[in-house]
Parts: C-alpha cells; sequence; structure tokens
C-alpha cells in the first residue's frame, strides 16, 4: 500500500479536502444531535411533567373524596400519550389509589421518594422516564402522581436523525467531491504540467519544451515562470555552448587545412631542394672521379685520400638526398591498398640485403605471417629498413639473432621485429623516429637519420601505429600494428604484392 | 482502564441510589406506622363524612360572599344530634379554606345557621326537615345530610353508603336556589346528580 506521503498531490488534495470536511460536518451533525438530544430530553420532561399536573389537578376530588374510579378516569386520559407506560395517583402515605397501565406487561411499581422540599422530580434508568409529582390542592400536598414513560420515541427521533446525518453527510460530500473535482483541477493542474515538463526536461534532455503558464499569480505561477526563465537560461547556455563548439571544430578544421597546406609547402620544398641538391653534387662526384683517374698518379697519396674522402661525402650525401626524397615522396602519395602476402614481402626484402650482410653471422628467424590490405612497396620499405638496422645495430653480435612475427598485444595482432643488438636507452625513445634523430654516434654505426621517421610515415599512412622496446646491449623490438589488421581482413590466400618498392636502405 | 472506571463509577452511583431509596423507604415505613398507631385503628364511617363536609367547601362557591373577612370563619355547623363528635372538629383543625379557618359549630335551631356555610342535618332532625328547609330558603347555606330521601326534599348533598364506602348525591336544583356553584369537580364525583325541585 502507498503511503500518504507518496501519494500524487491530485489525490493528496482531495483525500484532505474530504477528510475536512467529512470531520467539520461530522462535529457539526454530532454536535446538533447532542443539542437536539438535550432538547428532545427536556421537552419529554416537559411534557411528562405537564402530564402529571393535569392528572394531579383533575384527581384532587377524587382524593379528597377517595373515588378511585375517578381517579382511574383521569389516568385513562393517558390513553392518549402513546409514550406513557403506566401511571399511579399515590396518597400521601404512599398507598397505591389508582393505576393505569398501558397494555398487559406494565405494574404498579412502589413510588420512589420525594426528594424533600421539590414538588417534582424525574430519572431517566433502565431506558425509561420516571417522574413523580406532589398533587398540591388549594396550597396543600395531597397525594402523588407518578408516571412512568419510555423513550421510544426518543429513540425513533434519534434513528430518524442519524438516517438524517448520514444522508446530509452523503450528499455533502458527494458535492463537496464533485467541487473539489471542478476546483481542483483548475489548482492542480498547473502543477501537474510543470511536473510533466520537467519530466520530459530530465527524460529527453530538451530544454525547448516549456511549461504552460497560468495566469494564477500564486506560489505555483511563480514557481512555473521560475522553470521557464530557468529552461530558456539552460537553453540560451546550450545553445552558446554549441555555437562555441561548433566554431571550435570549424577552427581546428581551419587550421588543419593550414597547417596541411603548410606542410605540404615544406615537402614539395624539402623535394625541390633536394632534387635540385642533385646536379651539384653530381658534378663534384664526376670531377672528384675524374681527377683520380686522369691525374691519379701524379697526385700525391695523401691528396689521393683528400680525393677518396671527397667521394665518401659526396656518397653520403647523395644517400641523404635519396632518403629525403623519399621521405618527401611518401608525405605526398595516398598509400594504394591491396591485400599482400607478408610472408613473401620479407622474403624479398631478406634477398636485397644479402649482399649487405655478406659475412655476417645472421641467424633470420621469420614466423607465420599474415595477408594484409595494405600498399606492397611503401610495407616492402618498412620491412627493408627495420631489418636493415637490426642487421647494422647487431653488428657486434655474432651470432646476430633477428625475429620477425606476429604477437597479439593488448587484443591486436601487431607485426614485430626483434633483435639481440647494442639495443638503446629507453629514455630517448620518443625522439626515436624524428627525422634526423640519431641515437647512436655515426662512427659507430653510419646512418642518415631518416629511415624510422619513413618508416612511422608509412604506418601513420596506414592507420597504424609504431613503437619500440629496448635495453642498451640487450637488444631492440620494435612493434607496429596497421588497421587493415584490425578489421578481420586477413586472409591466408591472395594475391602477392611482390612488386619492389624503391626501398632505400637507412 | 477508561471503561472499567467508568462502569464501577456507573455501578457505584446505581448502588448508593439503590440505598438511598432503601433508607427514605424505610423511614417512610416508620412514619406511616407510627401515623397508624397514633389514630385509632378503625376509620368510622363519620369520620370520613366528617373530612367529606369539610372537603364540599373547597368545590362550591358562595357567590356574593368572596370577599371574606379574614377575622371571619368558614363554619360547618351540626343541626341536630351530632353524630361526628370529635371527628368533625379534628377534621377542620388547621384547615383553611380562602384564608378563612374552618370552624365546626353545632346549633340547635335552624335560624342559627346564618353564619354556616355548609350545615349538616343530622338525622334526628328528620320529623322536621320541612321547617328546616324552609327556615333555610333565604340563607345561602350548602345543606348535607345522611337521612335518606333528603335531596328530594330540597337538600343539596345527600351522603349515601355504597358498601363501606361513603359516597353522595347532589341536587342541582336546591343548589341553585340557594345560589351556590357546585365543581364539576365535584358533580363529577356524585352518584347521581338531580334536577329535583
Amino acid at each position: 500500500m502507498l503511503k500518504f506521503r507518496d501519494y500524487s498531490i491530485k489525490k493528496k488534495l482531495t483525500l484532505m479536502n474530504m477528510l475536512v470536511s467529512g470531520v467539520t460536518l461530522l462535529l457539526a451533525c454530532v454536535a446538533f444531535g447532542v443539542y437536539e438530544l438535550a432538547t428532545l430530553r427536556s421537552n419529554m420532561v416537559k411534557t411528562l411533567s405537564i402530564q402529571a399536573q393535569m392528572v394531579g389537578a383533575n384527581s384532587a376530588s377524587a382524593l379528597l373524596f377517595n373515588d378511585a374510579k375517578s381517579g382511574e378516569n383521569t389516568l385513562s386520559a393517558l390513553k392518549a400519550a402513546p409514550t406513557v407506560l403506566s401511571s399511579g395517583i399515590y396518597t400521601l402515605a404512599g398507598e397505591p389509589f389508582a393505576v393505569y397501565r398501558r397494555g398487559a406487561g406494565g405494574f404498579v411499581p412502589p413510588i420512589p421518594p420525594m426528594p424533600a422540599g421539590q414538588t417534582e422530580e424525574h430519572w431517566f434508568a433502565d431506558k425509561e422516564l420516571k417522574l413523580i409529582r406532589s398533587i398540591v390542592f388549594q396550597g396543600k400536598p395531597i397525594g402523588t402522581v407518578y408516571i412512568r414513560s419510555d423513550l421510544q420515541e426518543m429513540n425513533h427521533r434519534l434513528v430518524q436523525y442519524v438516517g438524517i446525518v448520514a444522508a446530509v453527510l452523503s450528499v455533502s460530500l458527494t458535492a463537496a467531491f464533485l467541487l473539489l473535482m471542478a476546483f481542483q483541477r483548475a489548482a492542480t493542474r498547473p502543477i501537474l504540467q510543470l511536473a510533466e515538463t520537467a519530466r520530459i526536461v530530465s527524460r529527453e534532455k530538451t530544454y525547448s519544451v516549456r511549461a504552460p503558464s497560468t495566469d494564477n499569480h500564486d506560489e505555483v505561477g511563480l514557481l512555473i515562470e521560475a522553470f521557464n526563465e530557468m529552461l530558456v537560461q539552460i537553453q540560451a547556455r546550450d545553445a552558446a555552448l554549441q555555437t562555441s563548439q561548433e566554431e571550435l571544430e570549424q577552427r581546428v578544421t581551419q587550421r588543419t587545412a593550414e597547417l596541411d597546406a603548410t606542410n605540404k609547402e615544406l615537402e614539395a620544398f624539402t623535394y625541390s631542394v633536394a632534387h635540385d641538391l642533385r646536379a651539384p653534387l653530381r658534378h663534384i662526384q664526376g670531377f672528384s672521379n675524374l681527377l683520380v683517374e686522369s691525374f691519379g698518379p701524379q697526385l700525391e697519396p695523401e691528396a689521393k685520400k683528400h680525393l677518396q674522402r671527397i667521394g665518401e661525402g659526396t656518397q653520403q650525401m647523395g644517400r641523404l638526398i635519396d632518403d629525403l626524397l623519399s621521405l618527401a615522396r611518401i608525405g605526398r602519395q595516398e598509400p594504394r591498398l591491396q591485400a599482400t602476402g607478408l610472408n613473401s614481402l620479407v622474403q624479398e626484402v631478406l634477398r636485397d640485403l644479402k649482399t649487405e650482410t655478406e659475412g655476417r653471422d645472421i641467424q633470420w628467424q621469420v614466423g607465420d605471417l599474415p595477408f594484409v590490405d595494405c600498399d606492397p612497396g611503401l610495407m616492402k620499405q618498412v620491412f627493408y629498413n627495420l631489418l636493415s638496422n637490426a642487421a647494422k645495430y647487431t653488428r657486434p653480435r655474432k651470432p646476430a639473432v633477428i625475429d620477425i612475427g606476429q604477437v597479439s598485444w593488448e587484443g591486436q595482432l601487431v607485426n614485430f621485429v626483434r633483435d639481440n643488438g647494442v639495443g638503446f636507452n629507453m629514455k630517448y625513445a620518443d625522439k626515436l623516429f624524428g627525422v634526423f634523430q640519431r641515437l647512436h654516434r655515426k662512427e659507430d654505426f653510419e646512418g642518415t637519420g631518416v629511415g624510422l621517421a619513413t618508416v612511422q610515415r608509412i604506418i601513420h599512412k596506414h592507420g597504424g601505429r609504431i613503437w619500440a622496446e629496448a635495453e642498451i646491449d640487450k637488444g631492440a623490438t620494435f612493434f607496429f600494428s596497421l588497421t587493415s589488421q584490425n578489421d578481420g581482413r586477413q586472409r591466408a590466400n591472395g594475391p602477392e604484392g611482390g612488386k619492389n618498392g624503391d626501398g632505400k636502405r637507412t | 482502564m477508561a471503561t472499567v472506571s467508568g462502569m464501577s463509577r456507573h455501578a457505584w452511583r446505581r448502588l448508593s441510589r439503590h440505598t438511598h431509596f432503601a433508607a427514605v423507604a424505610f423511614a417512610v415505613t416508620l412514619v406511616g406506622t407510627c401515623n397508624l398507631s397514633a389514630q385509632p385503628t378503625k376509620i368510622t364511617e363519620y369520620k370520613v363524612k366528617a373530612a367529606y363536609l369539610a372537603n364540599f367547601g373547597r368545590f362550591t362557591e358562595w357567590p356574593g360572599t368572596d370577599s371574606v373577612n379574614k377575622s371571619e370563619s368558614f363554619n360547618i355547623c351540626v343541626l341536630g344530634q351530632d353524630p361526628f363528635g370529635a371527628d368533625l372538629d379534628s377534621a377542620v383543625a388547621g384547615e383553611t379554606i380562602g384564608g378563612a379557618h374552618m370552624l365546626a359549630k353545632r346549633i340547635s335551631r335552624p335560624q342559627d345557621a346564618a353564619d354556616c356555610r355548609i350545615l349538616f342535618i343530622s338525622s334526628s332532625e328528620a320529623n322536621q326537615w320541612k321547617e328546616i328547609l324552609g327556615a333555610l330558603r333565604t340563607l345561602r347555606v350548602l345543606t348535607v345530610s345522611d337521612m335518606p330521601q333528603f335531596n328530594r326534599r330540597g337538600g343539596i348533598i345527600q351522603f349515601l353508603l355504597d358498601g363501606n364506602r361513603v359516597r353522595f348525591d347532589i341536587n342541582l336544583a336546591a343548589t341553585e336556589r340557594a345560589g351556590l356553584n357546585l365543581s364539576s369537580e365535584l358533580l363529577k364525583l356524585a352518584v347521581t346528580v338531580s334536577r329535583s325541585p
């Protein structure tokens, strides 16, 4: 059962009002009832007293002349009073003189005593009203009248009254209920509508709704006004927030576009610079070679050594230019995705690395690699750079062990290349993929510092991620993922993109 | 608790009322016994008649004599041989009627009845009834007697005996002749109300 405080306002109001009017009416009816009862009793006593007086007056002569028959005649007039049960005239000595009984059930009771100094006394007892009165004739008491009356009339009136009260109560309460329904609608409808609006707002998070306003200037009217005002403010704030968010997004888009444009410009600049640097470099290389071929025998060994240094320098610079060009190209082209078998791709790279690793003791351990959707040329460059890096930094190891495989990483299949080389300090892991960033001395390990940057750019172009874990002198592991590896598009069979990309050494 | 104490209070009230009632009833019985023992054991016929004589006065009007002088007494006279003895005196002793004291008088001649309101004519005067009533013709006096044929001869009230009970007849014509008004209460109690001349 619901508790009163859980009832809806409508029900509460109805209950309260019905209770109040019911209790008020009942109290009023009870008060009237008590008054009515008191009046009824006093009237009954009055009537009985008058009857006793009349009997007394009319039976005085009978008493004085000892004529019981006459007394009984007088008493028999009480037949007209239906409530009188019995009556008696008693002599001064208290002996019955004349008796009247209604029906057979009555009896002549002994006369109750008259309190001293009184001429009349009455009692309500045993559902009867009893009254005795002295018969006084010419200032002298000559006997006593005794009348017993039942309370049937009073009870009848009471029953009638209770009936009337019940009728009045039910009619009044019904009328009150109907009126309440009529008035309550006016009083509670705004509240109910307000509650409904609040419910809609909290459920659907729409701030455009409004509670229907009323013409009432009462507390509910104020509440509705305040509520609507609040909604207006929330809506305004919401709108402002959305506007600023849109503005922000627009600005981000704009900035991104600007950034892209700048990036493109930069790449174009890099490309043209690198491209234009090639021609003078070719001149330097060509004329150095010409100098050695034409004037080799005449040159001092010291000069020859210098020329060799020039040659090495130009070669180094050529590689750098090539790498930069490659990096720039990757930035400008979109990867052309096709199903590619990574296994055969790795085998191709290993074949290309054969001359470079001539004479080295390297154990290549290639695991089972899947088919993925990727740009085969770019992916081959990724493997080329990673594997040649691994070969480079394992140079002090005999044997060098290089693992290529696939592993599950946080619920995602990622590829890895692991070596047992010199490793690096994880402190600098974030610099690993930056252009021209090198963690080792050029004297120990040659390189341009562009290779890993290229790898990262390719992986990013494929929507993937690359990271590394390493420890100094204990080797390094490079992990990379491709989004295409994630969406279940790996296939056991498929055309192998065996096309050789323009892989460059790092 | 409340109902118990309420009930016990009610019971107590009833008990005390009964006690009260019983005590008063006992007292009344005692008084009654005392009264009874003080009076003669047998209520005689003339004792009743004496009381009736006094009571007749209470139901009779004497027009023209309303302005009764307070000092004047209300005389109830007995003509002839007195059958009442002390009963009449005790019946009127201390009684007043209209402010006047009742007094019992014995007279021997009807002429002496001038200041009598009620005159009881003894049976001893039965032979002289004509003379007596003739002498009383001009007086406003309520004549009462227990001699037979009294009413038919012009008397106003005649006592009768109905078994042990004393009753009476009334002659209205005689009443009117005497200029008296009898109360209907009295007429109601009469065995017969005649209009004999």
